[in-house]
């Protein structure tokens, strides 16, 4: 599975693109945007695909269909492994 | 990153939560003055480690009070302790809680703001979401349900507790459930800014919670904004449409978070959030209206997800903002009482939060111009552009002269601004910091 091999460098390039306007630095959460860090690879990653599946699972489900819609398996995997151990200090 | 870039300009305090460290510098042009009046900028860290901190009020000895929206109130004193004053449903560690009071999405702890009389009778106000004067009116979305509320609290000569709470208004609508649109959840679009203007009066801000009636219809508070007194009475001059609650100053609101008023004349001027198109600075004219009306079946629209055309057409898929803007206008010039916008972000939406005119000859050729903070939502095309804004505005208030980003070096989510009696904006951000920016 690719998720365990995930590139935290590029996974932090690609969080920083767009997921930081809402979900703040590092993931810590802002507004009414939650926190996605600190949580296993797993768990992530199958979020994301299940948007990317264009599933809705919550009420800004609409949001994270529309922005997990372009991610591929790699970016994923490479967030996955970036928020898994990204902290806001 | 920033957070590295702050540990290395940091410079440590005895708390935590207070602390000063210069981490920017930096003139609007990028070059030295050569003979106008550009003030040096500079920010820091006034606190950190918050949590969601929305609003701030001072006093004029620097005393800040200063709301966390899901957790309550506090004050931070002149000297620097840090008070819990008055905390949320199920929060630890404030002297007293509202146990009807929660948060949800974006509605919780919100505004707040001293009276004006404060050094006499130690009056605070404060907006929440509450649960208290529901009734049967939250079963659904579609119903009335009035979930926010303005407080007013005695301050304790000690800073250390509030007392005496009052609800004074008790009738601002809240979205309870979540609803087929974008930003669907419960507490959306739920205003909450308070400030005091000319006279004394409070001022209360409105959202039009997802429900596509709100801001045109004269009886529901939500979309609008309040002109009261202390007691929560309508200023007896403000002039609505006839068959309006009489406490309404404007109507035909989005989501308004920011308003101050302008210091040469006292008008009022708001910011307001737009949809996917279209944030808005608008000078308010009394009665007036801003133009917002997602109802369905109107003005050539048929039916909109959960009635509500806010976001249509085609809600969740990319389109054209102008597409998007001439099918439900931020700014719907049918309306003969409409009031235009002063500033359309060049047609796109990035989400403003608070805005505070700049105060104090410190300030140099900005002192009078208006700030508003962009929280940078970037979807589809739009940009991100997390920052604040200052707008040379006007003086009939229809347009701008000039729109320039404050340059502080670096971005954040800006929800809140107000000046402090120092002349320093205070910055309260999503991250949960407070900045205070200087000017020199």
């Amino acid at each position: 599975m690719q998720a365990s091999s995930g590139d935290i460098e590029a996974g932090e390039t690609r969080y920083n693109k767009t997921c930081v306007n809402c979900h703040g630095p590092a993931g810590k959460g802002v507004a009414s945007y939650p926190k996605i860090s600190g949580q296993e690879i797993a768990y992530t990653t199958s979020k994301l695909e299940t948007y990317r599946d264009g599933i809705k699972i919550g009420p800004n489900s609409s949001l994270m269909i529309m922005m997990a819609k372009p991610l591929t398996d790699e970016e994923i995997a490479n967030l996955a492994a970036y928020l898994k151990q990204a902290t806001y200090e | 990153m920033m957070n590295k870039y702050f540990t290395a300009f940091s410079t440590v305090t005895a708390s935590a939560a207070m602390l000063v460290g210069f981490i920017s510098t930096a003139q609007a042009d990028g070059h030295a003055n050569k003979g106008m009046n550009i003030p040096t900028i500079e920010a820091a860290e006034f606190m950190t480690g918050l949590e969601n901190p929305w609003d701030m009020a001072f006093l004029p000895d620097g005393t800040m009070f200063y709301t966390e929206k899901c957790k309550g109130l506090s004050v931070r004193t002149s000297s620097g302790d840090v008070n819990a004053l008055y905390g949320m449903k199920d929060t630890e560690g404030y002297s007293d809680a509202g146990s009807d009071l929660f948060c949800d999405g974006q509605a919780g702890m919100l505004g707040v703001v001293a009276d004006r009389n404060f050094a006499k009778n130690r009056t605070l106000y404060l907006y929440s979401t509450s649960n208290k004067y529901y009734g049967d009116g939250c079963k659904t979305n579609f119903e009335k349900c009035d979930g926010n509320i303005v407080m007013k609290f005695t301050v304790s000569e000690d800073l250390k507790s509030v007392s005496d709470r009052t609800d004074i208004v008790t009738d601002i609508q809240y979205k309870p459930f979540e609803s087929d649109q974008p930003f669907g959840g419960p507490g959306a679009h739920n205003g909450g800014r308070l400030r005091v203007g000319p006279g004394g009066y409070l001022w209360v801000t409105g959202g039009d919670r997802h429900r596509g009636i709100c801001p045109q219809d004269g009886q529901l508070l939500c979309g609008k904004v309040l002109r009261i007194d202390g007691d929560g009475n309508a200023h007896p001059e403000n002039n609505p449409p006839e068959g309006f609650d009489k406490r309404i100053y404007t109507y035909g609101h989005r989501n308004v978070q920011g308003i101050d008023f302008r210091p040469s004349d006292g008008r009022a001027f708001t910011a307001e959030h737009g949809p996917w198109h279209n944030d808005e600075i608008t000078a308010l004219v009394n009665g007036g209206n801003a133009g917002w009306d997602p109802a369905e079946k109107i003005a050539g629209r048929g039916e909109c997800p959960d009635k509500y055309c806010g976001y249509e057409p085609n809600q969740m898929d990319a389109v054209d903002p102008a597409v998007r803007a001439a099918y439900t206008p931020m700014s719907d010039t049918r309306f003969e009482d409409l009031m235009p916008a002063a500033w359309n972000n060049n047609g796109l939406s990035q989400g403003t939060g608070s805005a505070a005119f700049l105060k104090g000859s410190n300030w140099g050729i900005y002192e009078g111009r208006l700030t508003a903070g962009i929280m940078g939502i970037a979807f589809g095309d739009t940009p991100a552009g997390s920052r604040i804004d200052i707008y040379d505005l006007a003086a009939d208030g229809l347009s701008i002269k000039s729109a320039i980003q404050m340059p502080l070096g670096f971005s954040k989510r800006f929800r809140g601004l107000v000046m402090g009696p120092d002349n320093a904006l205070y910055a309260a951000t999503d991250e949960g910091e407070i900045y205070q920016i200087t000017a020199k």
